[in-house]
């Protein structure tokens, strides 16, 4: 008796999680803060940039100045029965060159909060 | 009493099985947004003319964007936000004709993106600073023909 109940509660439970799926992706590399700060403002050359961080995804020309644009995508999705919710998060690093080609700015830092698997797709209750 | 007991069993199995196409239902709700919320209080520490890029993406972390514009560099953090409903409203006729459930989706949604947007001067201090709320614009949409 006891033995079919197991089995019963765990058919149901298996069947009821057949609508479920949480899917995680990203796109680009991500970039450790570690590898970032060896590059230094006013000391490291686009060629250094380029040895620590690899190609830049993006360079942009402003103001005179060429800036190299690396960025990277993180996605956690769930779906529970007619429920989905799909949240992506961009990391973005932006190394700015002065005229000269030698390092002015680093433009680095992790947006707030860490991306969660969520399926609720509505605000309320929750907020 | 132990075969009945396998019996129930099987007969809920093959209830639960035949109701596959159920786990999607009817109606489906989704969501997908990129990047999370900045709102005003988040900002208001910035003082046009004191406070410098170091400051803000300690803060707020890196941009989204960095354009140039005349003598100054535009930043610009985005957060997008996508709804989207659908409902089968020729789900129910598999009750009334099995052998023939058309289906008939009727639904919509929309997408809306905030921006929060920094520009800096040459010695990258921030000149001014502004939002754009547009995320409310995305909504769930149950009937797609209306105005």
């Amino acid at each position: 008796m006891r033995r079919s109940s197991c089995i019963f509660g765990l058919l149901v439970v298996a069947l009821l999680y057949q609508g479920c799926a949480f899917i995680r992706g990203n796109y680009g590399e991500d970039l450790g803060q570690g590898d970032v700060t060896t590059i230094q403002k006013g000391i490291s050359t686009r060629a250094d940039v380029a040895a620590v961080l690899g190609a830049p995804d993006r360079i942009i020309e402003a103001s005179g100045r060429e800036i190299f644009h690396y960025y990277h995508y993180d996605v956690k999705s769930g779906s529970v029965f007619i429920f989905s919710r799909t949240n992506i998060k961009s990391d973005d690093v932006f190394v700015i060159f002065n005229g000269t080609g030698v390092v002015e700015e680093v433009v680095s830092g992790k947006r707030k909060g860490p991306l969660e698997f969520q399926f609720w797709p509505f605000d309320w209750p929750f907020h | 009493m132990m075969l009945r007991n396998l019996c129930i069993c099987l007969i809920l199995v093959l209830a639960f099985a035949s109701l596959n196409g159920c786990a999607q239902g009817p109606v489906t709700w989704r969501r997908l947004t990129l990047n999370q919320t900045i709102s005003t209080e988040d900002v208001i520490f910035i003082v046009p003319g004191k406070t410098d890029i170091s400051a803000v993406v300690e803060r707020l972390g890196a941009p989204n964007e960095i354009l140039a514009s005349h003598d100054e560099i535009v930043t610009r953090y985005y957060f997008t936000d996508g709804k989207y409903f659908k409902a089968n409203y020729g789900w129910g006729f598999r009750f009334v004709i099995p052998f023939f459930a058309p289906d008939l989706d009727l639904g919509g949604g929309g997408i809306g993106r905030d921006v929060f947007q920094v520009t800096y001067d040459n010695h990258w201090l921030v000149r001014d600073h502004a939002f754009a709320f547009h995320s409310r614009s995305s909504e769930f949409m149950a009937w797609p023909f209306r105005d």
